[in-house]
């Protein structure tokens, strides 16, 4: 562990996606067929050791699917998932669960409610058969002190804790496997502010002393801004943009993302609320529109973008967008004076 | 000045619960201009949806209102009977909730349901609700408004709902809309596009707006004054310039050093945090609810604050500028 520790970046990704696909087949009532929605449809994406990878988008672009893929939760339907160079589908089911564990949005019904604390945090080390019982309990009672939780809770049950102790219990029973990895889907928006803010500091402390390595799922781009390194923009199940954070906030590439920002209400009086530009061209997942799946609602559609389906260009895997404005092929001056800026 | 559209004086709120009467809302006081948008802002429980129900004269059956004054236009309807506020509601003061499918009746179709309280408030004709229904659809920049009529709200998207639910609180011509956390359930860029489409129409049709939220961000933009709730009561009331340019309560203060704001806080440093938790509000409540995670606290807090003021800013603290 140390020795990853004292050479954080140049070193093979933790987790490697190549291709990623998901599709579900959904029901739609007693006589029609069923239809296949593509909730991943195509993500190519590394997770370094130390950084803190921020996943942004709206609901239903695939956030969750992709995060149940990262922890092996769900199987691709196409593409590989490769964690420390080896692939998921060979390794042992448990032995990922011990190297990624998830925080769900959640902290109400991702707890069992007729488990007492100590003992849900403990659960991970009884299914791995690691240690005596009292092993276990002193271990879970280290976890409840790490992350902030008296010694008196562990004789209680979940519905006795506020939501933001239960978000701290949950974040216990991640890191009692001692993970490389920890995928949080929405840690905090089921928060009010004041508890957000204290489970944010407590990801963060525990990052540095730990050595931990975030994916950090979430809707609220200012959250995103202040714990995530780099930012991964996913629309309807795609990654569209990818950059280091101050790089995305500061230069955003894809229309997407500039209209993403531009939602971003701080507590600014004066500013206003922002034009998103965005239109009521809402995409059904089931449905999706041809060539790139968010030109219904961009601003700078032109030429190409109704029919042929943008590539990722960049620096992969630091930084990519996937969008012809970028793309030297199409994006020639003579295209740029028919955009309407 | 003219006179508010909206009174509220001295409004509580009891609710009847199993472990004992729960204070939701203690002596809250506020006004409401015409044309004026005031956010009612605090962490979930603080009794913004309470206080919303009890102007609205909706309050759950638990739930016992006393209130010095509470008028709309001058007439006190705290003094008159039942039928004063069942003709106002739905016509000149509208309510938007934040789900709109809960306010919405999923076995009527969107025209039904827009032009019903038109038709009852305006004694008007079937074909000129409908006209009316179209117009207002396409204002709240809803395309093929005819066809939408016809349609039934689970065929919508959640951000389609908002604007019909916008559309039918219009309806009738309001003087006061009280929207409660409307964007709350939608993403950021459709929360956008509703605030600004509110916003809009609120100026265009002179309404008053009261705008109920838990998120800052919201207040921040869309607010002209804004009353801060803290357990039931309003502890800071001021211009939206002055409470984020010069917050005075040591909530309101806490409140803002939790958000990350660019500028303000520094990537993956520590974020500020208000301690220890909301206290119960079963039983009665003495001194300043906040005392207990307060960092100015003092043995005096333990008495009721005193209510301070500066020019239009009010806080219920025993300092003057914490
Ligand atoms: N088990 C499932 N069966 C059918 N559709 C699903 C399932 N899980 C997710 N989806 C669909 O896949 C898309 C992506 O969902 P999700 O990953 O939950 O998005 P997000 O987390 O970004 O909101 C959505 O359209 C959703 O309805
Ligand atoms: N119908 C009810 N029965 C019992 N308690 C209620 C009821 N409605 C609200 N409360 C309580 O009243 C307080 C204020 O609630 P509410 O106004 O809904 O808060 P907010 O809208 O600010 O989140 C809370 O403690 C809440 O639990
Ligand atoms: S590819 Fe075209 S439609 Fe898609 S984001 Fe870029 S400019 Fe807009
Ligand atoms: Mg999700
Ligand atoms: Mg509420």
């Amino acid at each position: 562990m140390t020795a990853l520790a004292e050479t954080p970046l140049i070193e093979a990704p933790l987790i490697e996606a190549k291709g990623v696909t998901r599709s579900f087949k959904v029901g739609a009532g007693l006589f029609n067929r069923k239809r296949t929605l593509h909730a991943v449809n195509g993500i190519d994406l590394t997770i370094r050791k130390g950084e803190v990878l921020g996943i942004v988008g709206e609901s239903g672009c695939g956030k969750s699917t992709l995060a149940r893929i990262l922890l092996g939760l769900l199987p691709p339907s196409t593409g590989t998932i490769s964690f420390q160079g080896r692939e998921l589908s060979t390794l042992d089911r448990r032995a990922v669960a011990r190297q990624v564990q998830p925080v769900f949005q959640d902290p109400y019904s991702s707890l069992n409610p007729r488990r007492r604390i100590a003992s849900i945090v403990s659960f991970p080390l009884d299914v791995h058969g690691i240690g005596t019982a009292a092993e276990r309990r002193r271990r879970a009672l280290e976890m409840m002190d790490l992350v902030g939780l008296p010694a008196r809770f562990a004789d209680r049950y979940p519905s006795e804790l506020s939501g933001g102790q239960r978000q701290r219990v949950a974040i216990a029973r991640a890191l009692v496997m001692k993970p490389e990895i920890v995928v949080c889907d929405e840690p905090t928006s089921a928060l009010d502010v004041s508890v957000q803010s204290q489970i944010l500091n407590l990801l963060l402390d525990l990052r540095r002393e730990l050595n931990l390595t975030y994916v950090f799922i979430s809707h609220n781009l200012a959250v995103v801004e202040h714990i995530a390194t780099r930012v991964a923009v996913m629309y309807l199940g795609r990654v569209v943009e990818l950059a280091e954070t101050a790089e995305l906030f500061a230069n955003p590439r894809h229309p997407y993302t500039t209209a993403l920002l531009a939602s971003i209400l701080t507590p600014e009086p004066g500013l206003g609320i922002p034009e998103t530009g965005l239109g009521l061209a809402f995409p059904d997942p089931l449905n999706p529109p041809s060539g790139c799946v968010f030109h219904p609602r961009c601003p700078n559609a032109f030429g190409p973008c109704a029919t042929v389906v943008p590539r990722a260009l960049g620096q992969h895997p630091a930084g990519l967008v996937a969008c012809h404005l970028h793309d030297p092929d199409y994006n020639t001056a003579n295209n740029q004076g028919n955009r309407p800026s | 000045m003219t006179r508010p559209i909206l009174e509220v004086a001295n409004l509580s709120v009891d609710i009847r619960t199993a472990g004992g009467t729960l204070q939701a809302v203690r002596d809250v006081s506020f006004s409401v201009g015409r044309g004026e948008t005031l956010c009612l802002v605090g962490e979930s429980g603080c009794g913004k949806s309470v206080t919303s129900l009890a102007i609205m004269d909706l309050l759950p059956r638990a739930a016992t209102r006393r209130v010095s004054r509470l008028a709309f236009d001058g007439v006190d309807l705290a003094r008159s009977g039942k039928g004063a506020v069942n003709a106002l509601r739905g016509n000149r003061m509208a309510m938007i909730f934040q789900e709109p499918m809960t306010a919405l009746n999923p076995a009527y179709t969107i025209g039904d349901q827009l032009t019903e309280g038109y038709r009852r408030h305006k004694k008007a004709g079937a074909a000129e609700a409908r006209e009316r229904a179209v117009h207002l659809l396409e204002k709240v920049g809803i395309a093929a408004a005819g066809d939408r009529l016809g349609q039934y709200p689970h065929q919508l998207s959640g951000g389609l709902r908002q604007r019909i639910m916008i559309a039918m609180a219009l309806m009738c011509g309001p003087d006061l809309v009280i929207a409660d956390e409307p964007t709350t359930a939608l993403d950021v860029t459709i929360q956008a596009q509703i605030l600004r489409l509110l916003a809009e129409l609120q100026r265009e049709l002179g309404i008053a707006l009261v705008l109920i939220t838990h998120d800052l961000g919201v207040v921040g933009r869309i607010a002209d004054r804004v009353a801060v709730m803290y357990a039931g009561e309003v502890v800071e009331n001021g211009t939206a310039a002055e409470i984020f340019t010069h917050p005075r309560h040591p909530y309101t203060q806490g409140l803002m050093d939790c958000i990350p704001l660019p500028g303000r806080t520094k990537p993956g440093e520590r974020l500020g945090v208000i301690p220890g938790v909301v206290p119960s509000l079963v039983g009665g409540i003495q001194g300043c609810p906040f005392r207990d995670r307060c960092p100015h606290a003092r043995p005096v807090c333990a008495e009721t604050p005193p209510v301070k003021t500066q020019g239009e800013h009010a806080w219920r603290c025993i300092l003057e500028d914490a």
